[in-house]
């Protein structure tokens, strides 16, 4: 996870009216830590709706995409203030989001990183924490200890 | 007067306590049919009831005529769409397989209890078929949903097996009561004329049940009455005339249950009903005719038996049999260890008594034993195992209170009734399609019209005019949603596509392998290129490191499809197949050739560089 995201990397409470705008806010956040252009992210993004979504259940969106002049995946997360309606498998709303943008020519390291933080977001006491807490700190704290755990 | 007053209260008591101890089967997960097995027991000449019971003619024909209305009902419950699933497999693993079987536990039998070789092939006859009965009864309790293919595999087989397995058993009996002299073209055409004319019968013996049942106008209290005489009709006409009376009853079943029937619900409970009734009083008449003292003596060698046939015959066949066809290694194991032994087997073992065969008894005690211990040992352990080897479909809505109702006289239409569940979709503001308007509501006990009623609310009955084709989509709306479960995520993967999207693109995104040829083809396309048309909810295809599953499907097209982001290595962990498909050997033989021919073109390019350099490097020295 550390590789993923940073403290800056963190929006602890996002006021998010719908899905549109959750991902927009997201997208805005990526712009401003990786210098790419808001929009192309937002794009990328949508893009990838498109094909599907990326609520998996339980409150929890993995939204993602590919970028050109990126260096390595980026990652970044957001707890929702209210929950939006997300087009989720199973039809909850979504209040837990974690983006991930990954270069060009990531191949193996793409799919790498989403399946870490699809698997650490099946963990439901984790969410649950996660939930619980509303400073950014104390989320990084979670997100990486969590991994931490998880590789022991 | 008095005896036969006792008699009927014996027979009533007997079905009642076996109706009565089926709850407890219900608790603890045990076969029912054991427990059926047990009270014939416990009722028995060293039981507590104390009953003498050897009358095996009798046995034998109340057996019969119990076997026919099971297999009659059998036939009737098994859609086609069940055999366009698996008729190839399971067909093969019903002939090929029972004579494997048979020859595996014969070779066993010939050791283990130092019969003659004909013997010794009978007593594999008697135990090679199998019984769904029990495989379904325990996987219904358990609200478990296995993959259609697999499903299908297993009813159809346990359906047309009995009649290849009563055909060896017979054949051999007579083979032993001749003296062993019979010529094998003989028997071969005895086989053919008993599957021809079995089939045969079957099938007009379903067409005239058809006509009989739509034509006729009858007491409608008849309708039941007159499809099961008819079927008993079929069987005994089919088996006078030496074809297979058990597959015409079958097959009649099948023809049967698969058309548009007058009455076709009433019809189907009073079968259920009546199929009960033929399992309880088989199993329990069966339980009365053994004598458990003398089994003692034959504990080691049918324990031994068993053993062979669980853990060796069953295996080889099913591997044998399903390895052409499209089976994970944990599905093949599943369906070699439900191969459950039923009733069948124990009433074969009657016939070498019926034709006083030496040793008619011991082949009795010894089916007797393998089937009780087949139902404890395979039985007990169906549900854990299909736990453990992922091959439970998690269902894809929660529970639903519907009820189907009939109408007279109307084919096309039915009316359901449904009690809204608290979080169904149209409580929680999904709109209704027009479809799925409902023509009455009660709500509290009143009716509502439907124009005043705004939004349905959970607990509100309402009543609508559907096809029957819609019925699945109008649960969908009126049922439970369901939460998702980790088992989901196991099954349908992370990650969720919609079919129409095209390889190239998915292949792009995540960095997948992907040959050309497949790069325009949708997900859809793709899976019913692999499919054979025959895709179905589970599916699964390896794209690089990841997996595809088919997810949702609506009227045979693939609507949804997951990506499974780590898909389970299958070397992982003790959960190896036993054997590995012949499929998977043919692919590592096929890989290693590639990787050695690209080993020679690499040495062949680097020495046509090292050739061509020397050249330069002369021609470079001659110029100097």
């Amino acid at each position: 996870m550390i590789d993923l995201i940073t403290p800056q990397s963190i929006i602890a409470n996002l006021r998010a009216g719908s899905k549109k705008q959750a991902l927009q806010e997201l997208a805005r956040k990526a712009a401003e830590l990786t210098g790419q252009h808001e929009r192309a992210i937002f794009d990328v993004l949508l893009e990838r709706e498109r094909l599907g979504t990326t609520g998996v259940g339980h409150g929890i969106a993995i939204p993602h995409g590919k970028l050109s002049n990126l260096d390595h995946v980026h990652g970044v997360f957001a707890r929702l203030e209210r929950p939006v309606d997300f087009d989720a498998i199973d039809d909850q709303p979504v209040d837990l989001m974690f983006l991930l943008l990954a270069p060009e020519a990531a191949g193996a390291d793409h799919l790498k990183a989403l399946a870490r933080v699809s698997r650490l977001l099946r963990d439901g006491t984790m969410c649950d924490k996660l939930r619980g807490s509303d400073s950014a700190e104390a989320i990084y704290a979670l997100l990486t200890q969590g991994e931490a755990s998880h590789a022991a | 007067m008095e005896l036969i007053n006792l008699i009927i209260l014996v027979a009533a008591i007997l079905l009642l306590v076996s109706i009565f101890t089926s709850l407890i089967s219900f608790r603890i997960g045990a076969p029912l049919l054991l427990i059926f097995l047990g009270v014939g027991l416990a009722a028995g000449e060293e039981g507590i009831g104390g009953i003498a019971f050897d009358n095996t003619p009798a046995a034998f024909l109340i057996g019969s005529v119990a076997l026919a209305i099971i297999l009659f009902d059998s036939g009737f419950d098994t859609r086609f769409s069940s055999y366009r699933a698996a008729a190839w497999p399971a067909l093969t693993v019903a002939t090929l397989g029972v004579v494997i079987t048979t020859s595996l536990v014969g070779v066993a039998a010939r050791y283990a209890l130092g019969l003659s070789w004909l013997e010794a092939l009978l007593v594999g006859a008697i135990v090679s078929s199998t019984d769904a009965a029990a495989v379904f009864f325990l996987l219904r309790v358990g609200g478990i949903t296995l993959r259609d293919r697999v499903r299908s595999t297993l009813e159809i087989e346990s359906g047309t097996n009995d009649p290849m397995s009563i055909f060896l058993t017979i054949s051999l009996v007579e083979l032993i009561a001749s003296g062993g002299t019979g010529s094998p073209w003989h028997l071969a055409l005895l086989f053919i004329w008993q599957i021809g004319g079995g089939l045969l019968f079957g099938v007009a013996g379903g067409g005239i049940l058809i006509l009989t049942i739509n034509r006729i106008r009858l007491e409608p209290g008849l309708y039941p009455v007159v499809s099961i005489s008819l079927a008993l009709f079929i069987f005994a006409l089919a088996a006078t005339l030496g074809g297979s009376g058990f597959l015409a009853v079958y097959v009649a079943g099948l023809i049967a249950g698969n058309a548009k029937l007058r009455g076709g619900q009433s019809l189907r409970r009073f079968h259920t009903g009546i199929t009960w009734l033929s399992q309880i009083v088989m199993f329990v008449m069966l339980g009365l005719l053994a004598t458990p003292s003398r089994f003692l003596d034959l504990f080691v060698p049918a324990a031994l038996l068993a053993l062979v046939l669980i853990l060796v015959a069953r295996p080889l066949a099913i591997w044998l049999c399903l390895a052409p066809f499209r089976f994970t290694a944990n599905e093949t194991t599943f369906i070699a260890w439900v191969g459950l032994r039923g009733a069948v087997s124990i009433l074969l073992a009657i016939v070498p008594t019926l034709f006083d065969l030496p040793n008619g008894q011991l082949y009795f005690n010894i089916a007797f034993l393998i089937v009780l211990m087949s139902l404890l040992v395979q039985g007990w352990t169906i549900r854990p195992l299909a736990h453990w080897l992922k091959l439970i479909v998690p269902p894809r809505i929660g529970p639903v209170d519907r009820v189907e109702l009939e109408l007279p006289g109307q084919a096309d239409y039915e009316l359901v009734a449904y009690t809204i569940r608290e979080h169904s979709p149209v409580v929680s503001g999904h709109r209704l399609p027009r479809w799925a308007r409902p023509s009455l509501i009660i709500r509290d006990g009143h009716v509502q019209t439907v124009h005043s009623v705004r939004q349905l609310q959970a607990g509100d009955l309402v009543y609508l005019f559907t096809a029957p084709s819609r019925v699945a989509l109008l649960d969908r709306l009126f049922g439970e949603t369901r939460e998702l479960v980790e088992d989901d995520r196991q099954f349908f993967g992370d990650l969720t596509l919609k079919a129409d999207i095209t390889v190239g693109a998915l292949a792009e995104l995540y960095g997948l392998p992907l040959s050309v040829r497949n790069a325009r083809l949708t997900l859809a396309d793709l899976f019913r290129q692999e499919f054979r048309d025959a895709v179905e909810v589970g599916d699964r295809l390896r794209m690089g490191a990841v997996e595809l599953i088919a997810r949702d499907m609506e009227d045979g097209e693939l609507l949804t499809v997951g990506l499974a982001l780590e898909p389970a290595t299958p070397a992982a962990g003790f959960r190896i197949p036993v054997i590995p498909r012949p499929s998977d050997l043919i692919q590592a033989i096929k890989a290693s050739r590639s990787r050695f021919q690209f080993r020679l073109w690499q040495r062949r390019q680097r020495r046509a560089d090292r050739i061509a350099r020397r050249q330069l490097e002369a021609d470079a020295k001659k110029r100097e």
